[in-house]
């Protein structure tokens, strides 16, 4: 098991005590941890003795309710040193780590769109990351602000969709559909690449390669909700919940056997 | 306003490479920037939401964003986007309300924005700014650009403005200004409604009422010492503004006189649908123009008198 993958289990393990002690959005944190593990490991430039680095390429969780897994992958790399049970279940500012407060969907592609903005008229190498849920694209401030990067040519705006095909309800393409996702991106202006959001190194090989180009990206990483916690992949149930005593025993069999 | 405040935007860019203005396919205000700095002004087209937001990600970069929209569209489309990625992280975003109030006249409800002073003043550390005429919108944005403590909202007129007295846009747009002196009555009034508090005093003096005339322009903070004050031995204060009551001049302006100060008379505007009119007439409908100021005047003086 690679450095990234061990990372990502171990990440996963503290999501899994946290959601053993209360209530959290537990798929959804579930889900995006291989996409910030690859994140983090392969593409981020950052200085991991200084989190606050002036020069860093940033990352915004728009999908503010995977808070806890981005918190577990942070502690991971010791850039979040505080009980993870004390942190808010959205990001918010203040927090190590965190770039932007969010929680509230369809914020975090306008703020990231202002932060490469930013970046490009302070003539700073900079690039700025996102993390969008699926579901979450059913705000239509996202598409104001995929319109906008285009226009403005972007290209150092990068965002990942966490392609986990559930939204709190069930399947997106149930409860309002998204496909032609790709497709929808395309026409927008974006460059458009796919992978398996839980092969770490699949996410930063695509990552890599639509890093060239003055027109924004974004990667489209189709994931499992709850990915991990066998009985909870793929269960819309575990959008939200609580571990009992014999499922925490259950999920942390599962994360421990594959490591 | 508009005209007024556009040198001194392409000024204010021109001497400072951190500030960038923002619009949503509204450029008036900008043509200025744009002319002599196209890189210091940034469209997000009719899209407000996007355009907080992207205010919001410049200003975590470090740049100190203006961005202007058409008032009802920035305060009630992209409400969320002020709330949450400007005013709870206490960004020095500047927001220019374009049209607040009634100035869109026969365009109707959807372009009339009465609720925005209320709508920014429920905004977590938001400082509001209601200016009175355009040299007085010149000096909020002086006031405005040299504060980078947080986030501000200036109502702007659509339309040309009366022209007031200096004293309107004298000094600091902080402290209320007494444009006006007299004895019986202080109105105090905010935006378009100081012109018509003018009106109104002058009508006042033919009914042998002396009344002075205090313009607001900062209804967040307020100044309520400064009213109390202004306010002193008068009997009776009537405030007047084209705006809804909640978080606006008239509650403010109550608050800050206590219950054992004088008797407060508040004129505002309320929910009933507008009739087709001009942004003067649409004033009367709502009772804050001069005329409706002077028989609010009126009125108590008679019925005080009669009870006397």
């Amino acid at each position: 098991m690679s450095n990234a993958d061990e990372l990502a289990r171990r990440a996963r393990l503290r999501v899994v005590e946290l959601a053993a002690r209360k209530a959290i959005h537990l798929g959804p944190a579930l889900s995006l941890i291989d996409v910030l593990a690859a994140l983090y490991t392969r593409i981020l430039r950052r200085d991991p003795a200084r989190p606050d680095w002036p020069e860093r390429d940033l990352l915004v969780l728009s999908k503010g309710h995977g808070a806890y897994g981005l918190y577990a992958v942070l502690a991971e790399l010791g850039v979040l040193t505080t009980d993870l049970n004390e942190l808010p279940g959205h990001p918010s500012d203040g927090i190590p780590g965190i770039e932007a407060a969010t929680g509230a969907l369809g914020h975090g592609l306008s703020l990231a769109s202002g932060l490469a903005l930013g970046a490009r008229l302070a003539g700073k190498d900079r690039r700025v990351y996102v993390i969008t849920g699926d579901g979450e694209l059913d705000e239509g401030s996202n598409w104001e602000a995929a319109q906008f990067a285009a226009h403005h040519r972007l290209g150092n705006l990068v965002a990942v969709v966490d392609r986990n095909r559930f939204q709190q309800e069930g399947d997106t393409e149930e409860v309002c559909a998204l496909e032609p996702l790709a497709d929808k991106w395309r026409a927008f202006g974006w460059r458009v690449g796919e992978t398996d959001g839980h092969d770490i190194t699949a996410i930063g090989d695509a990552l890599n390669a639509l890093r060239a180009g003055d027109t924004p990206a974004v990667l489209i990483a189709h994931t499992t909700k709850g990915k991990g916690v066998p009985f909870a992949e793929g269960d819309p149930s575990w959008h939200m919940g609580e571990l009992d005593a014999v499922q925490h025993r259950i999920a942390v069999a599962a994360l421990t056997t594959t490591a | 306003m508009r005209v007024a405040l556009a040198p001194v935007l392409a000024a204010a860019v021109a001497a400072d490479a951190g500030l960038i203005t923002l619009g949503a396919d509204g450029r008036a205000l900008f043509q200025q920037v744009l002319e002599q700095n196209p890189r210091g002004y940034v469209d997000a087209g009719i899209a407000e939401a996007n355009l907080v937001g992207v205010a919001a990600g410049l200003a975590r970069s470090g740049l100190r964003p203006v961005a202007a929209a058409m008032a009802p569209f920035l305060v009630r489309r992209a409400y969320e986007q002020i709330r949450l990625d400007v005013c709870v992280p206490g960004l020095p975003v500047v927001l220019l309300g374009v049209g607040g109030g009634l100035g869109y006249g026969p365009l109707g409800p959807t372009h009339h924005a009465t609720d925005d002073i209320t709508l920014m003043s429920a905004m977590p550390g938001m400082k509001v700014y209601c200016p009175a005429d355009a040299a007085d919108a010149v000096s909020v944005m002086r006031a405005v650009l040299a504060d980078a403590s947080g986030p501000a909202y200036v109502r702007l007129s659509a339309r040309p403005d009366p022209v007031l007295p200096p004293a309107a846009s004298t000094g600091a747009p902080h402290a209320p200004r007494l444009l006006r002196d007299g004895d019986d009555v202080l109105i105090v009034a905010t935006g378009r409604c100081v012109a018509e508090a003018l009106d109104a005093a002058d009508g006042l003096a033919a009914d042998g009422v002396a009344a002075a005339v205090a313009s607001v322009t900062t209804l967040h903070p307020f100044p309520a010492t400064a009213i109390r004050e202004l306010a002193g031995r008068r009997p009776l204060v009537v405030t007047a503004a084209e705006s809804l009551a909640p978080g606006g001049l008239g509650p403010s302006t109550a608050e800050a006189l206590g219950r054992r100060g004088p008797a407060v008379i508040s004129l505002h505007t309320d929910h009933r649908y507008p009739p087709v009119a001009s942004h003067q007439d649409l004033l009367r409908f709502y009772g804050v123009d001069g005329q409706s100021i002077r028989s609010a005047v009126l009125s108590y003086r008679n019925r005080k008198t009669r009870e006397a």
